[in-house]
């Protein structure tokens, strides 16, 4: 049984109006307290986790609803492994640069690194027993995971897309996704850029010509349209 | 071994660098999106501002090519049997008007083989210089590019073409996870929409720069020339 479309720009989401449960996810990128706390990475490197935390609490009334609805939830993180043995020396380097060097203690543990304070997700959207988690090394959720394979194995076509930050990880995760020819859907609200520009900017782009990636809601049309 | 290029921050990130283990990237500079027939203008793009970053990406092409470096371009090109189109891309180019793989004057729209999958003759490649097929923005996915730099021992990207908030961002974004260390000339790439170029360059400066340096074409070829050469 189809679901009734959501209504997005540029267009009611999904394109073929056929999405449920049993076919769409909800992926929930890097709700971690190095992206949204005082204290972690993005805070240690001077930006402002304000704008980040501001859409912590829409995905959360998502994440309720969605679950509650019995879709596939699955979670991203991005942190490296203890020995650093997937870590780029660039992404070491640049990240040093702006004092704060992935796998050196900080205020919320060791840097971006697995198992660590900062790399743990907020609170408020903890992941459920038996909630997919998918640990990234790079800003795509495709990248060096098996991410692709898991959604394979669950039929998934259509996904809903929250989380942080709406310019690197985000997007990134969802140009590989529509790439791929997932159908895709962006909750404005329930993401977020450590800069408003660039948030502006993904939006823009997302649903320019035609919607080149895919399409962008508000949380509370992809609500109406579950009921 | 080559100075660092003056950009967002010196480039490459490690100090000097070889043209054996360099690469230009040209992307998607093909008559689809450049021609006043092709694909991207007959579904209302416009490919003035496009047009402008011609002369600067051959000036690029030229010194590169002189100093030794591996160019790779992409296209953005189906298999005429539309095999690897997912649904809805074709349903959003239907929106479009101008579905792909439908014939214009250029040939099936985004077809591999086609007029409009040629890249434009000012900067047409070598046949020593590959040019990858992709069925997406990025080039890495559902493509040999990431195999083919890997085997020349490829470390370092510098991007160029088009555009800027589609197939060169999404490009770059991949080759960064991969650990490639990337630069984009700033005023040899470009968007149908200037704002949108501008809006995705200060993405890319976020933090000093989490997917690579930036740098104008003049920077770079700076350190390409031979010292004391003008």
């Amino acid at each position: 049984m189809t679901l009734p479309p959501v209504e997005a720009n540029p267009y009611p989401w999904p394109f073929d109006h056929n999405w449920s449960q049993s076919d769409t996810a909800l992926l929930v990128i890097d709700m971690q307290i190095d992206f949204l706390k005082p204290n972690g990475f993005c805070d240690q490197m001077g930006l402002d986790v304000s704008l980040t935390s501001a859409a912590v609490e829409p995905t959360r009334t998502v994440l309720a609803r969605m679950r509650g609805l019995g879709f596939t939830i699955i979670h991203t993180r991005e942190g490296h492994r203890r020995d650093l043995a997937d870590l780029n020396d660039n992404k070491r380097w640049r990240a040093a640069r702006m004092g704060a060097e992935i796998g050196r203690p900080g205020p919320c543990g060791l840097v971006l690194t697995r198992g660590e304070r900062g790399w743990d997700m907020v609170p408020e959207l903890c992941p459920l027993d038996g909630e997919t988690i998918v640990d990234k090394p790079g800003k795509g959720g495709f990248y060096a995971t098996d991410l692709e394979l898991l959604m394979q194995r669950k039929g998934i076509r259509n996904l809903v897309f929250a989380g942080v930050t709406s310019d690197c990880c985000v997007h990134t995760t969802m140009t590989n996704a529509n790439d791929k020819g997932y159908e895709c859907l962006l909750l404005a609200d329930c993401s977020a850029a450590l800069d408003r520009r660039n948030h502006a900017m993904i939006e823009a782009i997302t649903a320019k010509r035609g919607g080149q990636f895919g399409a962008v809601a508000h949380s509370s049309a992809l609500l109406a349209a579950l009921g | 071994m080559i100075q660092q290029v003056d950009g967002i921050y010196p480039w490459p990130y490690g100090g000097r660098w070889t043209p054996r283990s360099s690469a230009l990237i040209v992307i998607d500079m093909q008559r689809d999106f450049l021609a006043n027939d092709g694909w991207f203008s007959l579904t209302g793009g416009d490919t003035a501002p496009l047009m402008l970053v011609v002369p600067p990406i051959a000036r690029t092409l030229e010194a590169v090519r002189s100093a030794g470096l591996f160019v790779v371009f992409t296209i953005e090109a189906h298999r005429p049997d539309l095999a690897d189109l997912p649904s809805n891309k074709f349903w959003r180019s239907k929106q479009l008007g101008r579905p792909i793989g439908e014939v214009g004057p250029l040939g099936q729209h985004l077809v591999r083989g086609t007029r409009g999958a040629e890249i434009i003759s000012p900067l047409s490649p070598r046949s020593s210089e590959p040019v990858i097929a992709k069925p997406g923005k990025s080039a890495f996915v559902a493509t040999d590019i990431d195999h083919i730099l890997r085997t020349r021992g490829i470390r370092n990207l510098i991007f160029v073409g088009v555009t800027t908030d589609g197939a060169v961002q999404c490009t770059l974004r991949d080759a960064n996870d991969r650990g490639y260390e990337c630069l984009i000339l700033s005023d040899a790439t470009a968007s149908d929409v200037p704002s949108h170029h501008a809006d995705q360059l200060h993405t890319f400066s976020l933090a000093g720069g989490v997917y690579g340096s930036i740098a104008s074409v003049e920077n770079f070829l700076r350190v390409l020339r031979p010292e004391g050469a003008s």
